[in-house]
């Protein structure tokens, strides 16, 4: 395996050079290639975005019962999020007060008591310390309530996904999504009953630089012509690339994005409702929509966004046998977890409605498992130029000739993308899909948010 | 199954196993995927890389039971064969070079003549100018059977000794 690591040194503001490169050079599409792989820039990351901004978690359908435990990550460090005796949720910061040891010893179980390796530091499911062998003797007199485990400084969910925030001055959840709510409501709320997650997250590792599955997610249609033709020469995806074109892309709010295939008319042949089967979509009303979502649900394709910084999601007709199935809707989420500025891990969980049947569930499940996977036929092409675009961004001869890269597509004289006000639901949105407004939506949040000192924040709203 | 009853190692039923296996792992590390699909794989194959999880002693392997990395069908096998036919599977091409290593066959007889093999796997994998190979041990867990005469694979269950997989991606066939 190839390091991810640069070992170049760069001079100590180089950071603040490439910063200000991007903030010049946003208006115009130019993004300097260092942010994809120079370390300064991804130290500076893992402080002012990953310890700051709302991070998934998790879904709570993962830990249904009290005292079930999964153990998951906010920038490089591990949490551990588990529901206590009272079904509330935690997430606690995996170290030990006494002498920082990780205390969480698998990947997910079920425990009433996490119990430090070393010396025996014992903490309830509320992060409480509960004590340690010889209590009096060791610690007696020394309080307990100031000794339990840290905490996120906030948790929340919405429509069961969890999200948590190290940051005390963060604004509450449904504040940092802001438009982005009105499209996780058409993902995650067709019905009364929700979505629950099908096992337990594909986790791989990649020498890439994380931005690369965000950026992507936020709206990278145009590549599937390309990278993605094999597709359909095996009958996987049932839209044609000029016809999967057409839809919107959708600035939601500061830094999220998302993308619609969608047929131009109600009328028009092809999938609805992402290809989910019929008699599941006859489940989908306005229990927790209203009926523009339910509409804009109706009429969509494909759906792929990013919550920022680093939670995809795609909802998309995929098969994974076209001779013998037609493609149904698929659902994942994942995160592009942080290892470095060359590195990142690729979590990935399958979704489905609670009210689908085994069989559809099975469907669901194999269609996206051979499609958006590590195995799948979309998914393993999509690492190849993630790999490639890393070692440009940690290129030496990037930096000297100031090699810039492009994101001009649907600027002002570029293509045929429009701006629409001819939409029902929040947002900037274009139309056709040949731009790359969503990704420069990304960037701009992210440089402002790299500028930004602890404790203040850019503002949320687009214009 | 049934009762499984153990064939020895020397015995021309074992060899027989054993050189199918060597037969198996030259056309993948080849490049053969069509002619090992359409000639040593059963139409009817499940073929399956269940998800792994670091977990506790007690609570078991960490192996899921429904959840997998690879959940394949003889149909999507075959689409996995077409894709990197098409000329646009750019994971896989130019392709890695694989390396197929299979020990320790262990093979049982079951009641209804089927051949429950064994075996462990390490693939040996290197692409583009890559020097540190990377490395996927398991244990493969097959049934052979007799379909018109000829032996074919109709179950295949890879157990790997990993839960986080440092490979770009699972184009290649274990």
């Amino acid at each position: 395996m190839s390091s991810g690591q640069s070992t170049t040194r760069k001079p100590s503001n180089f950071s603040e050079q490439v910063l200000e490169e991007l903030r010049r050079g946003l208006p115009r599409g130019e993004i300097p290639a260092a942010l994809f792989g120079n370390d300064e820039i991804y130290n500076l990351e893992l402080r002012k975005i990953f310890a700051r901004c709302w991070v998934f978690l998790g879904h709570d359908s993962e830990v249904p019962a009290s005292g079930d435990y999964v153990r998951r990550k906010i920038g490089e460090d591990n949490f551990i999020v588990v529901r206590d005796e009272d079904g509330e949720i935690h997430a606690l910061f995996d170290a030990c007060r006494h002498r920082g040891v990780q205390i969480c010893r698998a990947d997910s179980g079920n425990t009433d008591i996490f119990r430090c390796p070393y010396h025996g530091w014992a903490y309830d499911t509320k992060g409480n310390l509960l004590g340690a062998p010889l209590w009096k003797n060791a610690f007696g007199g020394m309080s307990k309530e100031e000794n339990g485990l840290l905490s996120v400084a906030n948790l929340a969910t919405y429509h069961g996904l969890i999200f948590a925030t190290l940051d005390p001055t963060a604004p509450p959840l449904e504040e940092y999504l802001g438009g982005m709510k009105w499209y996780l409501d058409l993902v995650f709320g067709l019905n009364e009953h929700g979505i629950e997650i099908l096992g337990p997250p594909q986790r791989f590792v990649i020498d890439a630089n994380w931005k690369s599955g965000s950026e992507n997610f936020s709206g990278d249609d145009y590549h599937l012509g390309t990278l993605h033709r094999s597709v359909w020469a095996i009958g996987a995806f049932p839209v044609s690339f000029p016809d999967n074109m057409m839809g919107y892309h959708i600035q939601a709010s500061a830094g999220h994005s998302l993308s619609f295939s969608m047929a131009p008319t109600e009328d028009d042949p092809g999938p609805k409702f992402f290809a989910y089967p019929d008699d599941l979509a006859a489940s989908f009303n306005t229990a927790r929509i209203d009926q523009e979502q339910l509409g804009v649900a109706r009429r969509s394709r494909v759906f792929v966004g990013n919550v920022f910084p680093n939670f995809s999601i795609l909802a998309a007709p995929m098969t994974d046998d076209g001779v013998h199935f037609p493609p149904t809707g698929v659902l994942t989420i994942r995160t592009w977890q942080p290892m470095g500025a060359g590195k990142f891990e690729a979590w990935n969980w399958f979704c489905a409605y609670r009210n689908m049947t085994p069989l559809q569930k099975e469907r669901v499940y194999k269609s996206g498992l051979a499609s958006f996977s590590m195995g799948g036929v979309f998914e393993m092409d999509d690492t190849e130029p993630w790999i490639l675009a890393a070692r440009t961004g940690r290129s030496v001869t990037a930096e000297v000739l100031d090699f810039k890269l492009n994101y001009k597509m649907g600027l002002p004289g570029v293509g045929i993308s429009k701006r629409t006000e001819n939409w029902a639901g929040p947002g900037v949105v274009y139309s056709p899909r040949y731009e790359e407004g969503v990704q420069r939506n990304f960037f701009r949040f992210y440089s402002e948010l790299m500028g930004a000192e602890r404790g203040s924040w850019p503002k949320f709203s687009l214009d | 199954m049934g009762i499984p009853s153990e064939i020895a190692v020397g015995s021309e039923q074992y060899a027989r196993v054993v050189a199918w296996l060597n037969c198996e792992s030259e056309l993948l590390d080849t490049g053969q995927e069509r002619k090992w699909l359409e000639t040593m794989v059963s139409k009817e194959i499940v073929y399956q890389l269940p998800l792994r999880q670091t977990i506790e002693r007690a609570r078991g392997t960490g192996f899921a039971t429904n959840t997998f990395h690879l959940d394949e069908s003889y149909g999507s096998l075959m689409s996995r064969v077409v894709r990197n036919e098409s000329g646009f599977a750019w994971a896989e091409d130019p392709p890695s070079r694989i390396r197929h290593f299979v020990t320790n066959v262990r093979v049982r007889q079951s009641e209804n003549d089927q051949l429950e093999v064994k075996n462990n796997l390490m693939i040996y994998r290197t692409r583009r100018d890559q020097t540190l190979p990377q490395l996927l041990s398991g244990e493969r867990q097959d049934v052979l059977r007799i379909e018109d005469r000829v032996l074919k694979l109709y179950r295949r269950t890879i157990l790997l000794d990993l839960t986080v997989i440092e490979t770009h991606n699972l184009a290649i066939f274990f």
